[in-house]
Formats: structure tokens, C-alpha cells, sequence
């Protein structure tokens, strides 16, 4: 089992190095969303320094999920899918790693700006392993969100518009409990990180199972 | 094949027999509701007669719930058994709950002017309920967002189950943002400190409503199943009649 | 984790008997019943050719066939594994061929090595462009990548091709053709649904099929 799911996670990593400009646009996504609120805001440090952590959030929210609609759109028209389901992968471990190769080209991406990011907001220094920490459980549990939504999505005509329409109301503990768990200040570990791991834990669950069901009707094609 | 359509004709004899029962029942029990809500009903001493609300407010949210949990029941028995009725079930419930989630918020919100002096306050009971209302659209927006449309039934199906686990987390998540940010909700709808002069106009609009739900699903449902057979017979290849 | 019905993987006690089942399968798109109580069985070592009119359903069969449509009512059972190379290629056009090829062999945890996948370009005279990538080969190219994965198979496994020799130059043609009879011989099964003459040299049984019907008739 565990040799095709590398397989395929090194497969899309392969693809997304070759498409690196998206990373690229992606990043600038997630910077100029941030960039935005000061801009609307005023420059005014103390409103800002309160803001920060939540502007931060809804700016990984957002650019986590903008890369979704394609997750499996591709796959789809290669033909790809197809010989997935037919292999010892199976759709489930297809649906897994497809999540682990976003997050890692997504995800990761965002953790590291975010000292950078957190600078640009006066967010205090020592905040940082804390926020860091809850953006990581936090993107993890965002991505299979996204696993899941793209899956039920996938095919239909304004995939990426039903996509946010159907993860946004469902992205709502994680953006809860993450902001909560950010803001801690004392110690890293929260109520609000364990419940975050818990919505984490929730979703590692049926992500896959919802994931294969969606793409294995076999329905995931155009024509007759 | 045998189940697509000798079940749902079946199923639709039955429904079609208990209607006039129904709406008998809506409209006794919504007359006799309103009538004692709007005018036999005392005004609440702090409230005066904003109460009154309570009355569309109150059905109105337990249908937008109902309507969710018969998405998620119907959403198990289309994946697990693959029965058609169940997706048109799903379809003709869902812009119903939606309707009632928007009443919900409508209602909530015109109640809320006086109470609070906003139309809108971030309470959990509200915020909850418009996260609902965004979930029922989504549904809806997946259930008939592809070009064939019976190719959503099964995602929608799916995302119904999602919901039925997501959105318990997503109520809890927002009682435990709201209690963090500010005190305990002012308002406080039902529950048993309600006078038993409101408890009967209340439970008689309940009825009321659950019935009229009843009555709009199967006749939606009636709708779509016709819909559906008109189309396979457009497609049926002429003299195989 | 993936339930399939029709799939029944259990190892087959002798890959002699192996044979594909179909038992009054119906498929239906949408209000439509495209395939219609169909029974029919494949031994071990036989050629099947689907024929018929475009619309009569054969695609619509072999991705039945292949678990990426749902059945209607009926079933299948299949002991061995199954191949299928459909319209769509299944390879990614970012990457080269040779990539494609390998990590689908991983998928398929055959215990293909590189020189059995430098094998498998050859014999398709992929071996000049399999390092390009996918995005940069011409239709027939791709045609010749994506059947050279049968070769990377499971001696006794199902074939199930859709249209394999559209878009191939005369030499893949003939190669194709050699690679279905041994396939055959070695007690393999292929079903293949074509417009063209495919592997004339071999026995083969045809199943034609009709066409549309529509469900609410019956």
C-alpha cells in the first residue's frame, strides 16, 4: 500500500514542479490579501496588532482553498483517475495523498511566509510558535476540507465558485478554534488547539471515505 | 429499474393519501395557532407584543433543523441502499429548509431590533443558523450544479452526510466562540419558562408548520418524479411505446 | 476502503478457469438505458470484439467493465485483474512519459523493473521521446505510451481497450496486434471495442451491440 501512495504523491509533486509558477501565484495571493487590510483599515498599529492573527487566518483560508478546484480536475481529463481506480492505490489513498502533496506544496509554502507576514502586522514576536502551531493543524484540516470539497465537486460548471460555497460554512470551527488557539498566551497547548485537532482528527476520518465514494461513481466523466 | 419507478408510484399512492389529512391539519391548527398567538395570547411583560414572533420564529427553526436531519437521513439512504427516492426526497427538502433557515433569520432579526436595538447581533443561535442557511444553499448549488442532473445526486448525497456530522461541530464551535466574546444570549426562545397561554398556540403552529412542510415536500416531490418521467419518455425511441 | 459490487478479487484458483461474467447487466445514463440485460461470458484466453454504431454503448460497457460506471441492476464478477485503456490516455502532460509510465506501474505494485519498462517503450519505439515531456507528443504517440502499459500488466489479466488502434502508425499497429496474441495465449482475456480491423489473425468472439433504449419503457 505504501509504495503506489508515495508513487502518487511524488507523481504530483513532479506535476506541481513543473507548474511552480502557481506556487508562486499563490504566495502573492496569500500576500496582497494580507497587504489589503492595512490598506482598508488605516495604518494604525493598535488596531492592527488586534487584527493581525485573524487577518492572517482568513488570508490562509483563502489562499489554502483557491488552488482546490483543480485538485482532481486534471486527474479527471488525463484519464488518470481511471487507472487509479483500477489499481492497488485505491481512491481513498488516492484522496490522502492527493491532500499530503497540496499541503505540502500549499500549506507549508504558507507557514513559512507567515513569520514574514506576522512582522508586516506588528504581531509580537513571542506569539509566533503559538500561531505557527495552530496554522499547522489548522492547514492540515483545511486541505482534507478541500479534499472533500473538490472531490463532491468535481465536474460541475462552476466548480470553483460551489467549491468555496460549500467549504467556507464547514471552515468555520477551524477558523474558531485557530484564531482561539493563536491567541493563546499561555503555553502553546490550548483547549482551542485540542479542539482544532480534534475537527483534524474528525476530518482525517472521512475525508477519504467521503473522497473515494465522489470520485468512484465512475460519474466523473463529460460525455456518454 | 423496477425500483425507479414502481417504488416512488407506490410510495406516491400513499403520500397522495394522506394529503387532504394534512392539509386538513395545517389548516385547523395554523387558524386556531394564529388566532390565539396573535390575539387571545397575553403580551410578555418586558416584551409586549414583539413576543408574538415567537409563533412564525420558533416552527420556523425547528423546520430549518428538520429539514437538515431528513437531508442527512435521506443523503444514508441514497449511498448505502443507491434508492432513487431518497434523492428526489433530498431535492424536494432541501429549498423547503432553506426557506424556513431564511424565515429563521427574518424573523430573528425583526425580533431583534427592539430587543437589542440591531437588526443583526452575532448571536449564536443566529450565527448558527445562517451558517445553516449558507449549507442549504450550497446542497442546492451542488444537487444542480452539473449539466447532467442526475449526476449531483450523489455528491449532495455525500455532502448531506458531511453536514449531518460537519454542522453539530460548526453549532458547537460557534456557542463556544460566542460565550468567549460575550455574555450569555438575552434572547431566549422557547424552553420551559414559557407561560402555558403561549405553550398552546405555540405547539398548535408547530403542528401547524410541520404539516405544511409535509405538504409542500410531497408535492415537490410529485413534481420532480413527474419531471423525470416526462424526460424519460422524450428520450424513449419511437415504437418501442 | 473503496467498495466496488461487481468486483470480486478473491485469487482464482486456477487462472485457466479464469473467465469474465457478465449476468443480466443493465447500465442506464441518466433517463437512458444504454445497456440492456446483457449476459455474456469470456473465457481465459479469448479476444472479444464489441461492435455497433457510435451511441450503442460500447464505451459505456467497457467502463462498466472497468468499475467506473455504475451498474443498474445485474452484475459482473471478474477473478483477475483488469486493464483498461480508454480514450483518455491516462497520462499527465507535465511530466515526461517514462515518469508516467513508472509511477503507474507503482500503482499497479507490479514488480516491473526499469529495464521491463525500458522494454515496454521499445517495443513501441517509445524509447526516442519517452523522456519528453507528455504535453510535447503527437495523439499517436500518447497512444503508443499509454498501450505500452500493457505490458506492465499481469500476464492473466482483463484487458479492456476502447478504440486501442486509433491514432496508431502501421508499425504500433501490427506490435499492438502481436502484443493482444500473446496476451491470448499466455491465457489473458481482452475485450476491445473497435470501428477497424483489431488483431484479425486471432479467434475472436463479437458482441454487437444495439443501442438506445429508454428506461421508463419497461
Amino acid at each position: 500500500m505504501m509504495i503506489p501512495f508515495f508513487a502518487q504523491i511524488r507523481r504530483d509533486l513532479a506535476i506541481a514542479w513543473q507548474h511552480r509558477q502557481d506556487l508562486a501565484v499563490m504566495l502573492v495571493f496569500f500576500v496582497i490579501i494580507i497587504a489589503l487590510f492595512p490598506l482598508a483599515i488605516g495604518p494604525r498599529q493598535a488596531v492592527l496588532t488586534e487584527l493581525g492573527v485573524p487577518i492572517i487566518w482568513i488570508a490562509a483560508l483563502l489562499a489554502i482553498l483557491a488552488g482546490f478546484d483543480r485538485l482532481f480536475a486534471q486527474d479527471v481529463r488525463d484519464g488518470w483517475l481511471d487507472q487509479v481506480s483500477l489499481s492497488q492505490l485505491g481512491l481513498g489513498w488516492y484522496a490522502l495523498a492527493k491532500a499530503v502533496s497540496h499541503w505540502l506544496t500549499a500549506g507549508l509554502p504558507l507557514l513559512v511566509m507567515t513569520p514574514i507576514m506576522a512582522a508586516l502586522l506588528d504581531i509580537p514576536m513571542a506569539q509566533l510558535p503559538v500561531l505557527i502551531t495552530a496554522l499547522l493543524v489548522g492547514s492540515l484540516a483545511l486541505t482534507l476540507l478541500g479534499v472533500i470539497g473538490a472531490a463532491l465537486a468535481e465536474g460541475a460548471r462552476h466548480a470553483g465558485a460551489l467549491l468555496a460555497l460549500l467549504v467556507l460554512p464547514l471552515a468555520v470551527p477551524i477558523l474558531i478554534f485557530g484564531v482561539l488557539a493563536s491567541n493563546h498566551d499561555s503555553g502553546i497547548v490550548s483547549p482551542h488547539l485540542m479542539l482544532l485537532g480534534a475537527v483534524l482528527a474528525v476530518l482525517l476520518a472521512i475525508a477519504p471515505l467521503v473522497a473515494a465514494s465522489a470520485l468512484g461513481t465512475g460519474e466523473t466523466e463529460t460525455g456518454l | 429499474m423496477f425500483d425507479y419507478l414502481a417504488n416512488p408510484s407506490r410510495f406516491m399512492r400513499l403520500a397522495n393519501r394522506f394529503l387532504p389529512a394534512l392539509v386538513v391539519l395545517a389548516v385547523t391548527t395554523g387558524a386556531v395557532g394564529l388566532y390565539q398567538g396573535l390575539v387571545t395570547s397575553p403580551p410578555d411583560y418586558q416584551q409586549g407584543d414583539t413576543v408574538r414572533i415567537i409563533y412564525i420564529h420558533v416552527p420556523a427553526a425547528w423546520l430549518a433543523l428538520f429539514g437538515y436531519v431528513g437531508l442527512g437521513i435521506c443523503g444514508i439512504f441514497y449511498i448505502v441502499w443507491r434508492h432513487p427516492l431518497a434523492d428526489v426526497a433530498a431535492r424536494a427538502i432541501a429549498p423547503v429548509g432553506a426557506v424556513f433557515a431564511l424565515l429563521t433569520l427574518i424573523t430573528g432579526s425583526l425580533w431583534g431590533k427592539p430587543m437589542w436595538g440591531a437588526w443583526w447581533v452575532w448571536d449564536a443561535r443566529l450565527t448558527s443558523m445562517l451558517i445553516l442557511f449558507f449549507f442549504y444553499l450550497g446542497y442546492m448549488a451542488l444537487a444542480n450544479g452539473f449539466d447532467r442532473p442526475e449526476r449531483g445526486s450523489r455528491p449532495a448525497a455525500l455532502l448531506a452526510l458531511v453536514g449531518l456530522i460537519n454542522v453539530p461541530i460548526v453549532k458547537f464551535s460557534v456557542d463556544w466562540w460566542n460565550t468567549l466574546h460575550q455574555p450569555a444570549s438575552l434572547l431566549r426562545s422557547g424552553g420551559p419558562a414559557v407561560d402555558p397561554t403561549m405553550l398552546t398556540p405555540l405547539v398548535l403552529m408547530l403542528i401547524a408548520a410541520h404539516a405544511y412542510f409535509a405538504i409542500i415536500v410531497i408535492y415537490r416531490m410529485r413534481a420532480l418524479l413527474g419531471e423525470r418521467r416526462l424526460t424519460a419518455m422524450l428520450l424513449r425511441p419511437r415504437g418501442h411505446a | 476502503m473503496v467498495h466496488d459490487q461487481q468486483q470480486n478479487t478473491s485469487a482464482s484458483p486456477a487462472a485457466a478457469t479464469a473467465a469474465l461474467k457478465i449476468d443480466q447487466l443493465c447500465v442506464m445514463r441518466g433517463p437512458v438505458l444504454v445497456i440492456d440485460h446483457l449476459s455474456f461470458t469470456l473465457d481465459a484466453g479469448r479476444f472479444c470484439c464489441l461492435t455497433g454504431p457510435n451511441g450503442a454503448g460500447k464505451s459505456t460497457l467497457l467502463r462498466t467493465l472497468a468499475g467506473r460506471l455504475p451498474a443498474t441492476s445485474g452484475s459482473f464478477t471478474c477473478p483477475v485483474g483488469r486493464i483498461y485503456v480508454g480514450h483518455a490516455d491516462g497520462l499527465s502532460p507535465a511530466i515526461s512519459g517514462r515518469h508516467n509510465l513508472e509511477s503507474w506501474a507503482a500503482l499497479y505494485a507490479s514488480d516491473a523493473k526499469r529495464d521491463t519498462i525500458e522494454h515496454a517503450l521499445d517495443a513501441f519505439n517509445a524509447g526516442d521521446f519517452a523522456d519528453r515531456p507528455v504535453h510535447l507528443l503527437s495523439r499517436g504517440q500518447r497512444r503508443r505510451l499509454a498501450l505500452a502499459r500493457l505490458r506492465l500488466a499481469p500476464s492473466n489479466s482483463l484487458w479492456l481497450l476502447d478504440e486501442p488502434n486509433a491514432g496508431l502508425d502501421h508499425a504500433a499497429d501490427t506490435h499492438l496486434d502481436a502484443m493482444i496474441a500473446a496476451h491470448l495465449s499466455a491465457g489473458g482475456m481482452v475485450m476491445a471495442a473497435t470501428h477497424g480491423p483489431l488483431a484479425a489473425s486471432v479467434p475472436q468472439a463479437r458482441l454487437e451491440l444495439a443501442g438506445n433504449k429508454a428506461g421508463a419503457s419497461r
